[in-house]
């Protein structure tokens, strides 16, 4: 599995290359700073800093952008954790628990709890990566549409999990966001949906669509409030408090193993990515949490559990680029161009002939991840100010910066529009009590799910036994199934134990009753 | 209770009251629903088309459908209805009180102004004017924070993305 000399070799170079040590910081800074605006993803803060690696040497220049990478996959969880609105659609389920933390008091120990989450589950990551690259490769060529169709309803099964008052309600939202998800032209060529508009060609863009259903929940309920948190003595920022928030983290090891196991699956597969991984995260860590029914009101295991898949899901992409050259999303395919203008191909090759390097990027950003801890800790420390400044200051910035990030994203109208018009459905939503998660969900999802199946319909048509040589698919299938069975039968177990006390304290209180 | 306000009182129950705010949103999603479905048949009629499409546009206006009975309540049902805020604090605008709604209705509009001007006047003046404009909705009455924090903010954000942004930005002063 490890190859020891290689492995030595690896951080000699780590120790020699010490400028590489110098970017590390500033890379981690940038990448927290981006992504904590709303609407700017870690792949464009990438792409703004990647010119500036040109001047670097191979190494430094990857560890440059590896660390606004591992920056930028914390950085979005800061606004999803303090303001209800992720800064990336990777840190969407982050605000389920963290926000109703925030509304608590709790952001200081919700921070911590994401921080140490996030670094903790990153190195994780990295580690297993470290350890299983040269099989890596083998696994990952054998993933295909029918698996990812599985993942995809996998994510889909969070819906059950979100709760909303109206049932009804709560699945026409999922449905209506499954088919915005799927406007413009698909796998198959075909266009629906797009009223001659060319913007909509490629379908509706997730991050201003989602921004906007959000902050239409959000910013919008702030105008009418002083603070985002009530109460004086509950807007304290405190560095004790934060570092509390960070220990916490180890009172759950099962939460972040899980989430670690399933982020780093979920970053392996191409194209599914940390933006599934915390949603299935989530849904799991509910579903097998005693205390299930207290999600979504500011439970510290569903930060955690969001969290653990997005960070480890970082060293899942990395192994699919560096066995395959397979770009899994958009910040890895910047790494990718960066690799290719230092004339460095990724793929099986650079294995075998540079293995000592490609030791020495993984080890490295474990290193990284334990910078994070410090650089995150300093960053959110400043960051959560934000709670003591009044709503008239934060709100028309936090607008301004959405717009702004939503208009990087392709430097046209589109995406303030976008978001405009997702802010009146998002508006809408609230008022009439429809669960704009689930629309958010069915948007995020709705595409990967009709290209999948269209492409397993493809391979299975007229012989459905060809499902039964997908052995990932089927054991993808069976972790489901059992979840869900599990999930039923702890929540039958809870029913029966809450209607077994509800009996004795009736007789308890029937008996002091008779006793007086 | 005397009989005649026993009377009143079930004359308002057996009255029925129609929520139209909810009912035109549900109208309008199943009408987009539909619309989308005829023009996904229009595109074509073949199984890779409508594999995913068909099926759940059939099932999202079934659900409008069932759903349809919620707008028409019992008289008293409406106002006995709490708009209790939620664990994500979305209070304000599941409210039916119009200073409440007012500020809300305000920013969505400033918003919308804001999208659509960014081109015309820039996104600087724009941008000054949004942020002006917000604080008052918010209740900034101070002319020293009205005067400075709109520019002060106009000036670092539109000047940061000028200078990061490899796209053009079309701005007036700046």
């Amino acid at each position: 599995m490890l190859d020891v000399s290689a492995f030595w070799e690896a951080l000699h170079i780590i120790v020699a290359s010490a400028q590489s040590w110098l970017w590390i910081v500033p890379g981690l800074i940038v990448g927290l700073v981006f992504s904590a605006v709303p609407g700017i993803s870690i792949s464009m803060a990438m792409a703004i800093v990647l010119p500036l690696s040109l001047y670097l040497e191979f190494f430094p220049a990857i560890v440059f952008l590896t660390s606004v990478y591992t920056g930028g996959v914390f950085g979005g969880s800061v606004p999803a954790i303090l303001m209800n609105i992720p800064g990336s659609p990777s840190s969407y389920a982050t605000t389920f628990d963290g926000y109703p933390m925030t509304l608590k008091g709790q952001h200081n120990e919700a921070l911590g709890l994401a921080l140490f989450s996030s670094t903790l589950c990153c190195m994780l990551g990295y580690l297993f990566l470290l350890l299983m690259i040269e099989p890596m490769a083998a696994i990952v060529i054998k993933i295909g549409p029918i698996e990812m169709f599985v993942v995809a309803l996998w994510g889909l099964l969070l819906l059950g999990s979100l709760g909303s008052e109206y049932v009804t309600r709560g699945i026409l939202a999922a449905a209506f966001g499954i088919l915005l998800g799927t406007i413009g032209m698909n796998t198959a060529g075909y266009m629906r949906g797009t009223m001659g508009i060319p913007y909509l060609l490629d379908g509706i863009s997730p991050i201003p669509a989602m921004i906007g259903l959000l902050a239409a929940g959000q910013l919008l309920t702030l105008v009418t409030k002083d603070f985002i948190v009530d109460g004086g003595s509950s807007r304290t920022v405190s560095l004790r408090r934060i570092i509390s928030g960070c220990l916490d983290t180890f009172k759950y090891p099962g939460v972040l193993l899980r989430g670690t196991v399933i982020g780093i699956i979920m970053g392996i597969i191409p194209g599914v990515g940390s933006a599934v991984a915390n949603l299935i995260s989530y849904a799991e860590t509910k579903r097998a949490a005693p205390d299930g029914d207290t999600f979504g009101q500011g439970n510290p295991k569903g930060v955690i559990g969001a969290e653990a898949a997005v960070a480890s899901g970082e060293g899942g992409s990395m192994a699919t680029m560096l066995t395959l050259g397979i770009p899994g999303h958009g910040a890895v395919a910047v790494l990718l161009a960066a690799f290719m203008m230092h004339n460095v191909v990724a793929g099986p090759s650079l294995i075998r002939q540079h293995k000592p390097m490609v030791y020495a990027l993984i080890l490295n950003n474990i290193i990284e991840a334990v910078a994070l801890l410090a650089v995150g800790l300093g960053f959110i420390y400043v960051a959560s100010n934000v709670v003591r400044l009044r709503t008239r200051y934060i709100v028309p910035v936090v607008l301004v910066l959405a717009i702004m990030g939503t208009y990087s994203l392709d430097g046209t109208i589109a995406g303030p529009l976008t978001l405009f018009v997702f802010t009146l459905i998002g508006a809408a939503m609230v008022r009439y009590k429809y669960p704009v998660a689930a629309t958010v969900v069915g948007l995020l999802l709705g595409r990967m799910l009709e290209t999948q199946a269209v492409l397993s319909y493809e391979l299975i048509s007229g012989q459905p036994a060809y499902i039964l040589r997908r052995p990932a698919a089927l054991a993808i299938l069976a972790v489901m199934m059992l979840s869900l069975g599990v999930s039923a039968w702890s929540r039958r177990r809870r029913r029966r134990a809450a209607g077994t006390a509800a009996t004795q304290q009736s007789t308890g209180s029937a008996v002091i009753g008779a006793a007086h | 209770m005397t009989p005649l306000e026993g009377r009143e009182m079930d004359d308002r129950r057996s009255r029925y009251v129609i929520d139209w705010g909810h009912l035109i949103f549900l109208a309008a999603i199943g009408a987009w629903v539909l619309w989308y479905l005829l023009d996904a048949i229009s595109a074509s009629l073949n199984i890779h088309n409508l594999l995913l499409v068909a099926p759940l546009a059939v099932v999202a206006l079934c659900l409008c459908l069932a759903i349809l009975p919620q707008c028409f309540r019992r008289a008293g049902e409406f106002e006995a209805e709490p708009s209790a805020p939620d664990a994500h604090g979305a209070s304000a605008l599941g409210s039916t009180s119009l200073r409440k709604l007012a500020p809300v209705g305000g920013l969505v509009v400033a918003l919308g102004l804001y999208v659509s001007l960014l081109s015309f006047i820039g996104f600087d003046v724009a941008t000054w004017l949004f942020v002006l404009a917000t604080m008052l909705i918010c209740g900034e009455r101070r002319w020293l924070p009205l005067v400075l924090y709109p520019l002060l903010v106009s000036l670092v954000l539109i000047g940061a993305f000028r200078v990061l942004l490899p796209y053009p930005m079309y701005t007036l002063v700046i």
